[in-house]
């Protein structure tokens, strides 16, 4: 019927006036991206008018602005957010902490019908899953507990926004559209190849199976990139301008993919925060003495109760089970 | 990493003429978008060469949809001073008005926009409220947003569009 018709399209106009508006503020747009934005304005008057009027709502709320942020809440400390734009530099880092514990996850979902441009999927787990990916070009993607993947394919990229955790990636070959990954301070470009990434806190670390991958300072497309070859390993410490290479066995990198976690003098700690993903319960360690304690060995991760056994078997340690968690304490 | 100025002054040059036809069209006339162009160069000239200019072309649209933006707002801020009060409302002492404080009728009307624009945001979940809060008012970009409340741009991007979303349906 046309007359539904006439009332469904100023609706999907100022939807996706909307998309349009709030993506074309992000720093990383293109100017493809622009393209396409003008394509849509001119496809109809509808689209170009719903678009001037969130233009002339964002013109009206500045009038309003002080006013605003008097009447609502202080929902995060002004001098917090305002020393982020006086650092415009490294020290933001110090911020992310800060930042960290307001960042509840919270999925807002806008749908729109034919939204025209590339969609962004996005993917996550909780602590104690996993998740196995095949992506629109064939690529596969094995996600570790506790990470999230934002995926955008685009004309000439296909790009992967890894804010946190741990993934293995599996990538077709495919030079026109190069793979990209923007994980804390780096990217990672890629063309064909198997590797395993992880970005825990400001910890970066890149293990190469197959093939080669390259490394930048995200942003920085033509600073001189780190290249990492298969059995080569890359870790990294955000904020800082180094990183480390060295030889490894990538087998290691990728063992929790076949459910098991590798340890070569790792401290307990790291197995610590390893394990309280893996198994989506808390595992804390009782000190510091018991954190800084070394650790070296193979945990299958079955079922709880037998890793935390194998775990005593191997360490001198109790894992005491509790209300809120495990608690490992040296014996 | 190359100076941000040469890179935008690249772009420049080799995106002229689509930034013309954009804002020709956006403008609604071939000499305005001309012009805007324009100025757009002019800018380009003081843009702090260490400015983190992730992709240059994207950033010349931006600089030029701002451009437009304070035009619009400069426009209105005028006739709203022009039509709504000044008019009927002016103190002149010699050839000076003296008088910069709005009637109370308008006053009144300002304040219930207010009202009405805080009541929608306050809908809002918080982390809504906070990144659009954080973008629109305090002037974060995306990216510092991000990196302050520790999500990603897309995030950002999401929270922004359901603010904007929820406050064209309900503000008229």
């Amino acid at each position: 019927m046309s007359g539904e018709r006439d009332q469904q399209r100023p609706m999907e106009a100022a939807d996706a006036a909307v998309h349009w508006f709030a993506r074309l503020q992000d720093e990383a747009v293109t100017g493809d991206d622009w393209l396409a934005f003008e394509q849509w304005l001119a496809a109809d008057p509808a689209h170009a008018a719903a678009y001037e009027r969130l233009e002339g709502l964002w013109v009206d709320l500045d009038d309003l602005g002080e006013g605003v942020a008097a009447a609502m809440d202080a929902p995060v400390s002004l001098a917090a957010h305002r020393a982020v734009r006086a650092g415009q530099g490294l020290s933001r880092r110090g911020w992310l902490a800060a930042g960290a514990g307001l960042a509840a996850s919270i999925a807002v979902g806008v749908g729109v019908a034919n939204w025209p441009m590339t969609p962004v999927d996005t993917y996550a787990t909780a602590p104690g899953q996993t998740r196995q990916l095949t992506l629109a070009d064939g690529s596969k993607v094995w996600m570790n507990a506790g990470s999230r993947l934002d995926v955008r394919f685009e004309r000439r990229a296909r790009r992967v926004e890894m804010a946190e955790g741990e993934a293995a990636f599996d990538v077709t070959h495919d030079p026109q559209r190069p793979f990209l990954i923007a994980t804390g301070d780096r990217e990672v470009r890629v063309v064909g190849t198997e590797f395993n990434l992880r970005q825990r806190a400001d910890d970066f670390a890149l293990t190469v199976r197959r093939g080669v991958v390259e490394v930048r300072p995200d942003g920085a497309a033509d600073a001189k990139p780190t290249r990492v070859a298969a059995g080569q390993q890359l870790t990294h410490k955000r904020g800082t301008t180094v990183g480390t290479l060295s030889a490894t066995t990538p087998d290691a990198a990728f063992a929790w993919t076949r459910g098991q976690l590798v340890y070569t003098d790792a401290t307990l700690s790291e197995v610590a925060a390893d394990l309280s993903r893996s198994l989506g319960t808390p595992v804390r360690v009782a000190d510091a003495a018991t954190g800084r304690m070394r650790f070296t060995g193979v945990l299958t991760l079955d079922d709880k109760d037998v890793v935390l056994r194998r775990l005593e078997a191997f360490a001198p340690v109790r894992a005491e089970r509790g209300p809120t968690g495990v608690t490992l304490r040296r014996r | 990493m190359t100076d941000a100025r040469s890179a935008l002054l690249a772009a420049y040059l080799e995106r002229r003429e689509d930034l013309v036809r954009f804002f020709a069209m956006r403008l609604k006339s071939p000499a305005a978008g001309e012009d805007l162009v324009q100025d757009i160069y002019l800018r380009i000239a003081a843009v702090e060469p260490g400015v983190d200019v992730r992709n240059a072309a994207g950033y010349l649209y931006r600089l030029g949809s701002n451009l437009m933006l304070d035009k619009i707002r400069g426009e209105r801020r005028s006739a709203a001073r022009d039509h709504d009060w000044r008019d009927s409302h002016r103190t002149v002492v010699g050839a000076d008005e003296v008088s910069e404080e709005p009637p109370a009728d308008a006053t009144v009307a300002a304040r219930q926009r207010l009202e009405a624009v805080v009541a929608v945001l306050k809908e809002l979940p918080d982390q809504t409220q906070r990144v659009f809060r954080m973008h629109k008012f305090d002037g974060l970009s995306h990216t510092e947003v991000a990196q302050t409340l520790g999500i990603s741009r897309s995030a950002v991007e999401k929270h922004c569009m359901a603010a904007l979303k929820r406050l064209a349906e309900r503000l008229r």
